[in-house]
């Protein structure tokens, strides 16, 4: 199996000992009342000093710097001496990390170059020579492979081939590395966004463009990281649910895609929004962020978007799948994504089909939580596919040691039949506000030919009704789900990750509490309807209305569903066809890169309009320019 | 790819490299000034007997890879092997864990290019010094040969078609013309020996073949998945095999114009490479994941299973037949790779623990 990241072996790699941390394990915080912009910038940076300080907090006398402590010291100008040494303590070792690597030499290099020894600047500058990373075969990859070539090839100028691990000289390998960035951000911002919303990711994306923002010489490409980095939190501020990232998402894990919180995304929510904890030792990868994040300020406009919700709304967005290599009539498919926000809960989703090959979590309800630590609060069901061409379709390798490799690669679920992570090409998904169709045609002879449906632990009152649904209550929202076929209950046994210390991830299953709605039948189906639980005076209220709804569906020859939605939209699913709103067919060709209150952009514009109340700021590739507007 | 193959010895201005079998064999006598086809049949018989190889053995791939994903800690030396005389391998160069195969300039086999997942790398120093001959915009080539009789230009297989160097890897540019726009996920690519410009091309949906240094394609055998290797006989330059995803095995008796499936070998499940016996044209041998290693020695009528004596079960991601001694090589992936000197009917371990060798290539000593 080639390279594909395993976001938590890589965490633990970079993680340093544990050390207080006081956000983790304090409560929730809220939004500051005063929003003053000197106020939040203080809030910001003081979160940011956090990082710094529980990093520091966890250097031991007389043990050697981790990479990360070495990094805290040049943010704080300590021990300039002793860094120097562990830098060349570090660099005389063999290297490895790959884009991994990069980034964080490319860190040390900046922060140390007025700080370092002249033998440990030297010493990286050496490494840039002698360990040859490889390029990566995925967008997070590239990201970061390139921005950091880009940051080092700018700092060391005018150097010959023979300097530089991949025989290029300086100005060859800033011209490849712009030529990529470019090229990727007029992907992202004309067609839509890969590996979009994920819960682990974003690191990948958000801490290169920091570093861009902060260090690149090239007021042009400084620019470029600015407004990339506005870009991805204004998503993510629109994609969060009291902090928390909510589904769809192209890349999440096992852990995350029933605890929305538990992912490094939570640490951004952390840094630039204060609503919700980050998690335990900042996702691995927060001090990363830390370390340059003063070069940052979040848009208010992005922040109010995060934490001041006047009321329901709707969010279309068009994102895209992961590069296909074969198997397919499309390089990049079109991810059409709609998402509903309600203070109590939120709902969302994509039209189905392969985003990602392994990580995609296609659409689920999140309810809302006072504390969403340990909480599993989110419903959803997936068709477990498991398949060495889908593998082919994006990986570009011979097809039998794939799967086998994925295991100890960081996604222990993927050919396990009870998994609740991935897309299938055999599941497609209609969404209408708060109402969730999803439809299955599986094909005889398709391994794992049934369903999973997840039902969290933190549901109470689960009830399944003698007219065929099941409701439960979480937290404040009440929740209807319709298997379209028969089921039975499994127990669902989680992961845990624990610790390895040869090559491979290590993990083991244990219970959690949660359930799991096994369905196996190749012709399948899944009704949502979730509300508040305010809008009802019962639970049993909630119920009838429920049953009230008229509702038909039919399994076989073709799955579909005709039923009129707790919001009294008639809506008609039948898979392989558009669905039918209130007579309407739903054309998501028309589907605009951003559309809904906070976030607007035609497909193709490379501009992107975000607005909250009177505020507007509108980024513009074409021109490279911010524009920021108040109305009176 | 993975290079078996046959040996030949040719006098050629400029000399010539030769892809054939599931390998790549060099053979260079550069102060000659005409082409002399020599052995192919009659080496092996010249060659008989010898106790020192004539050729080098350059093995492509990775130790301990298993669960590796990018940024993971290396715990060994990959990317290229060389043989060593106690018939060891010592590693050569860059510790690179993605290097898949490689071709060499005849003209100076110092000089060679590597198919890997960051594009293609190029050494002119035997590996002392390297670089990435292609850009941002061409990643993960998959195969790469040396035209050897237009040694300038190299061709490289790529995921989204097919890169061509017209000036030793320096600049690189596509040429896809008639590859489908969809489809041309390119896995293979085998110059054929004796006509300059004349390449096949192992694709996603089908084989296609060029004969004007790749400024257009036709397809000449449509296949519903991936062509994995194509390989031109060292006995006969019109005979080619090749072993595909979902289409078994294939063989061509008019240069690659037309194809036909070889009975009696099995295509429920992948074969993934394909190799001749340079030293007995009715040796052949096949490699899967699923069947293991499989080996005829009548030109293809028959077929046998020769997985006793290699681990169970037997991964073979890899084939090839040693040049000199007709030595028979099977890389067990994640486990070793294992030489049978009685084509496969008994196997040792030849060393390489915990490897997915990728690629094999044999180049004349000569060519050093």
């Amino acid at each position: 199996m080639k390279m594909i990241l395993a976001c938590l072996a890589l965490a633990t790699a970079f993680s340093t000992p544990a050390a207080a941390q006081p956000s983790f394990t304090g409560p929730v915080p809220t939004p500051p009342a005063d929003t003053r912009a000197d106020t939040l910038r203080r809030a910001y940076l003081a979160r940011v000093n956090e990082v710094i300080d529980t990093t520091l907090a966890a250097v031991a006398p007389g043990q050697p710097l981790s990479r990360e402590q070495l990094l805290a010291k040049l943010v704080r100008h300590q021990d300039a001496a002793q860094v120097s040494q562990r830098v060349l303590e570090l660099l005389r070792e063999p290297q490895s990390g790959d884009m991994f690597w990069m980034f964080p030499w490319t860190a040390i290099a900046y922060l140390g170059r007025d700080q370092l020894s002249p033998a440990a600047r030297a010493a990286i500058r050496e490494a840039w020579r002698t360990y040859f990373p490889l390029r990566g075969d995925t967008e997070n990859h590239w990201a970061m492979y390139y921005s950091s070539l880009y940051l080092m090839a700018e700092l060391y100028p005018d150097e010959p081939g023979e300097t530089w691990f991949n025989g290029k000289s300086s100005a060859e390998n800033l011209a490849e590395a712009r030529g990529y960035l470019i090229h990727w951000l007029d992907l992202s911002t004309t067609i839509g966004q890969g590996e979009f919303n994920p819960t682990h990711y974003i690191g990948e994306y958000a801490i290169p463009m920091l570093y861009l923002a902060a260090w690149a010489k090239d007021p042009a490409m400084r620019q470029r990281g600015q407004m990339k980095l506005d870009w991805l939190m204004a998503d993510l501020a629109a994609s969060t649910l009291h902090g928390v990232l909510l589904g769809p998402n192209a890349r999440t894990d096992d852990t995350s895609v029933i605890e929305h919180w538990n992912g490094l995304v939570s640490y951004f929510s952390w840094t630039m929004f204060g609503n919700t904890p980050p998690p335990a030792n900042y996702g691995g990868w927060g001090v990363y962020f830390a370390l340059a994040a003063e070069n940052y300020q979040l848009p208010e406009v992005i922040r109010r978007i995060a934490v001041d919700r006047a009321g329901d709304y709707v969010q279309r967005d068009l994102k895209r799948s992961r590069q296909r290599w074969r198997y397919s009539d499309v390089a990049m498919a079109p991810i059409c994504k709609t998402s509903y926000r309600r203070r109590d809960y939120a709902v969302g989703s994509y039209q189905g089909g392969l985003a990602d090959p392994i990580q995609t979590h296609v659409w689920d309800v999140t309810w809302a939580v006072p504390d969403p630590r340990g909480v599993h609060n989110t419903m959803f069901s997936v068709h477990p596919l498991s398949s060495d061409q889908v593998m082919q379709t994006y990986f570009t390798e011979l097809p039998d040691a794939m799967i086998d490799g994925l295991a100890s690669a960081g996604k222990p679920s993927y050919d396990v039949p009870d998994k609740l992570l991935g897309c299938s090409p055999f599941e497609q998904v209609f969404q209408d506000l708060d109402t969730v169709i999803a439809l299955y045609d599986i094909p005889a002879g398709t391994r794992f030919p049934h369903i999973n449906g997840f039902f969290s632990r933190d549901l109470v009152n689960v009830t399944e009704d003698p007219s065929g649904w099941i409701f439960a209550r979480g937290g404040n929202t009440y929740l209807a789900y319709r298997p379209l076929a028969g089921y039975e209950w499994q127990q669902r046994l989680g992961y845990r990750h624990l610790p390895s210390t040869g090559g491979g991830y290590k993990w083991e299953r244990v219970d959690q509490g949660d359930k799991l709605l096994y369905s196996p039948h190749r012709q399948n189906g899944t009704i949502v309807q979730a509300a508040s639980a305010s809008e009802f005076k019962s639970f049993a209220d909630f119920q009838a209305a429920i049953n009230a709804l008229p509702l038909t569906f039919q399994l076989s020859p073709t799955p579909a569903v005709k039923m009129t939605t707790l919001r009294g939209r008639r809506v008609a699913f039948t898979y392989g066809q558009a669905p039918v709103v209130d007579g309407a067919p739903l054309d998501y060709t028309r589907w605009k890169l951003f559309e809904g209150p906070h976030l607007n952009a035609e497909k193709g514009s490379r501009q992107l309009t975000i607005t909250h109340d009177r505020l507007t700021r509108v980024l513009d590739f074409n021109t490279l320019t911010i524009t920021d507007q108040v109305n009176e | 790819m993975a290079w078996g193959g046959f040996i030949a010895v040719i006098e050629t201005d400029p000399p010539s490299t030769f892809n054939a079998g599931d390998g790549q064999i060099f053979a260079m006598i550069p102060s000659k000034k005409t082409f002399v086809l020599l052995a192919l049949l009659v080496l092996p018989i010249l060659t008989a007997g010898c106790t020192t190889p004539t050729h080098d053995l350059y093995l492509f791939g990775s130790i301990n890879s298993a669960g590796r994903v990018a940024g993971s800690r290396d715990t060994a030396l990959n990317g290229l092997y060389r043989r060593t005389p106690d018939g060891g391998f010592a590693h050569l160069g860059l510790n690179y864990p993605a290097m898949l195969t490689g071709s060499f300039d005849p003209r100076d086999a110092r000089v060679f290019y590597v198919a890997a997942l960051s594009g293609v790398l190029r050494t002119a120093d035997g590996g002392r010094t390297w670089r990435i001959a292609t850009s941002w915009d061409m990643t993960e080539s998959k195969s790469i040969m040396v035209d050897p009789n237009d040694p300038d230009t190299v061709y490289a297989a790529l995921p989204d078609g097919v890169g061509v160097s017209s000036d030793r890897g320096t600049t690189w540019q596509r040429r896809e013309n008639g590859l489908p726009s969809r489809g041309k996920y390119t896995q293979v690519i085998t110059v054929d020996r004796t006509r300059a410009g004349r390449v096949l091309a192992g694709c996603e949906v089908g084989i296609y073949l060029t004969e004007n240094a790749a400024k257009s394609w036709r397809q000449v055998l449509p296949t519903r998945e991936t062509v994995n290797d194509l390989q031109q006989s060292p006995h006969d330059p019109k005979l080619w095999l090749a072993a595909t995803q979902s289409a078994g095995a294939l063989v061509s008796r008019d240069g690659g114009l037309t194809w036909e499936k070889i009975p009696g070998v099995p295509s429920a499940h992948a074969l993934y490479n394909v190799a001749f016996d340079a030293t007995h044209p009715q040796r052949l041998a096949l490699a899967s994941w699923t069947y293991g290693l499989l080996t005829s020695e009548d030109g293809g009528a028959n077929w046998t299973e020769r997985n006793a004596g290699l681990p169970a079960p037997p991964r073979v991601w890899r084939t090839a037949v040693d040049p000199d001694t007709g030595r028979l090589y099977a890389a067990i992936t994640g486990r070793a790779l294992y030489v049978s000197d009685d084509f496969g009917r008994t196997w040792t371990n030849g060393g390489m623990e915990n490897s997915r060798i990728q690629g094999f290539v044999f180049v004349p000593k000569s060519a050093r």
